[in-house]
């Protein structure tokens, strides 16, 4: 019963470690503001590629 | 029209300008909805998220992303929808949200599939020459018998919803075809799609191809150049279907089966299948269904309380009848998930602004996927968009039975999807389905108004503004003219869009805005 109750408190425990840290994440953006930052490196990066154009 | 109020007080938010920052490309925050509403909100966005970590762990999805240009726009997903979700809550957020997470879903499994084919990332051979690349702009009925074959649409993923999630997606492919000597004042829709094929990224996949001419010069272009590299450098033999422009007349119709039939005798010839009659009558099925849906969703948005519209509206009937046009079994159920919820909304009179002033039909070649724009009119002018020219398709079910009469009527009745593809059936087919039934549209919907999109670089409805307003003005409807250039946001931007429409609310309405705050956005410069 013991084990029981302490895999219950540490699943109980990562949900909310899981609800907070999402929750966070999703209501202040933090998500879009990141790739907001990561996509003009990316940009850059497609334009080092080599590429065959052709009409 | 008299304004219908909203008893009940938005929960959260009020003020939806607090949401934007002219330091950041993205919003601040996301809206605060009440807890219920916020919370179903952060559920939907765990699932897109579930939905992009699927994806990405799928074959060749790493490897694409840093070969496509336009797989970085992928990882925004999660602002296009909090841009189609801007002030909602209850019913039509939820609506809203089913749609785009099939939607999504859709569009997702189209990039895994692109990339398992694709020759240069998966190169799953078997998978590929079991494709047949269609044309994004067109009803994919000519499939609706071939169950085991895979209909490929790869220029959705490259170029028109690549589209929804970034305004400058396509720049880039714009000037690359530019610079090739083509002209810039067509339709930057088709001229993307030629930029992509010029700088050579597109994911090369499928046994074969079928093009359909669309609606205008700049596809008429397209077509040519992507099917030139298609046929002499990737050996991919292209098929074009030609629909008849005057489609309402009767004598086209022979035609325009006929050549329906050659379409599906070379997709046999070319991939070694047989046309399957069971599985053709099956989509039949599912066509009619969808379109008994739409006419009841347009019914409901007759009433003062539509509860399914804007850019979402628009996009998942896009994605349901041309795109899917009845092959796949998935969507049905998520259209009674939708006619529930849409019910519901209505008998709970659920509303998605304080006020609505105006009942407007929105008409022309439409951009709105791209911005806000219809969301943003209902919060900050109290103006909801019933419904929209693209929306309007068929209202007559197909044959749905199969005998040996209805096995020819077929032919016809695919011709007739084809030549009534989104936009076709309106911009081509002469005055009657452009101008005459516009009004039969405001008369039955009850609007009040009329939103005209003028597509600066469509040559569609050149000629018309004089017959537009001169109608309007005989009718009372109240029609404003905005202009755009649909995925090029550097000849009109978003301000430049909704300032137009602000303007005519504020000199020729008189009308003050439900919500200042969002009446100019920055989200013009580098914003998404």
């Amino acid at each position: 019963m013991k084990i029981l109750l302490k895999v219950l408190k540490y699943i109980l425990g990562a949900a909310l470690a899981f609800f907070a840290v999402t929750f966070t994440v999703y209501f202040f953006n933090l998500d879009m503001k990141a790739t907001a930052l990561i996509e003009p490196l990316l940009q850059k990066h497609y334009d080092a590629i080599p590429r065959k154009q052709s009409l | 029209m008299a304004t219908v109020f909203n008893p009940k007080e938005r929960k959260g938010d009020k003020e939806l300008g607090a949401l934007y920052s002219d330091k950041l490309r993205v919003r601040k925050r996301r809206e605060w909805r009440g807890i219920k509403d916020t919370a179903y909100d952060y559920s939907r966005w765990l699932y897109l998220w579930s939905i992009m970590v699927r994806v990405s762990m799928s074959k060749g999805f790493v490897k694409g992303l840093f070969r496509y240009r336009w797989m970085s726009n992928y990882l925004f997903v999660p602002h296009m929808l909090d841009k189609f979700t801007i002030g909602l809550r209850d019913e039509p957020l939820r609506i809203t949200h089913t749609a785009m997470d099939f939607v999504v879903y859709d569009v997702a499994e189209s990039i895994k599939n692109c990339m398992r084919g694709d020759r240069r990332i998966g190169n799953d051979v078997k998978f590929s020459e079991n494709c047949v690349l269609c044309d994004e702009n067109a009803m994919t009925a000519f499939m609706m018998g071939f169950p085991t074959v895979k209909a490929t649409l790869r220029e959705v993923p490259t170029m028109f919803s690549a589209n929804l999630l970034n305004q400058y997606s396509t720049t880039h492919y714009l000037d690359v075809a530019q610079q090739f000597g083509l002209p810039g004042d067509v339709c930057p829709m088709p001229e993307a799609e030629v930029g992509i094929s010029i700088d050579d990224d597109f994911p090369v996949l499928g046994k074969c191809a079928v093009q359909v001419n669309t609606t205008c010069d700049g596809s008429l272009l397209g077509n040519g150049v992507i099917a030139k590299r298609l046929e002499r450098e990737y050996g991919i033999p292209t098929f074009q279907l030609v629909a008849p422009m005057r489609h309402k007349e009767e004598d086209v119709q022979k035609y325009a089966a006929e050549d329906i039939k050659s379409a599906i005798a070379f997709i046999e010839k070319q991939m070694g299948v047989k046309w399957d009659w069971d599985a053709y009558f099956e989509c039949a099925k599912r066509v009619n269904q969808t379109t008994r849906d739409r006419l009841q969703w347009l019914e409901i948005n007759s009433t003062n309380y539509p509860q399914f519209v804007g850019a979402v509206f628009s996009l998942y009937n896009d994605t349901n009848y041309m795109g899917n046009c009845g092959r796949s079994a998935d969507f049905p159920p998520i259209n009674e998930k939708l006619n529930k919820l849409i019910m519901r909304g209505y008998e709970k009179k659920t509303m998605m602004a304080k006020e609505y002033r105006h009942r407007c039909i929105v008409w022309g070649v439409q951009p709105q996927y791209c911005i806000d724009m219809l969301y943003w009119m209902i919060q900050c002018w109290g103006v909801v968009p019933l419904t929209d020219m693209l929306s309007m398709v068929i209202d007559r079910e197909i044959a749905e039975t199969d005998t040996p009469e209805n096995r020819e009527q077929a032919y016809y009745d695919m011709a007739w999807l084809n030549e009534n593809m989104i936009m076709r059936n309106r911009t081509h087919g002469g005055y009657k389905v452009l101008v005459d039934e516009l009004w039969e549209f405001c008369e039955k919907m009850n609007a009040d108004m009329v939103m005209m999109w003028e597509h600066m670089s469509c040559k569609a409805l050149c000629g018309m503004h004089g017959q537009f307003e001169e109608q309007a003005r005989e009718r009372g409807i109240k029609l404003v003219w905005v202009s755009h250039d649909l995925c090029d946001p550097r000849v009109y931007t978003r301000n430049a869009i909704r300032g137009q429409f602000s303007a005519f609310m504020r000199t020729v309405m008189r009308e003050e805005p439900l919500d200042p705050s969002i009446e100019v956005l920055p989200d013009d410069d580098n914003a998404l």
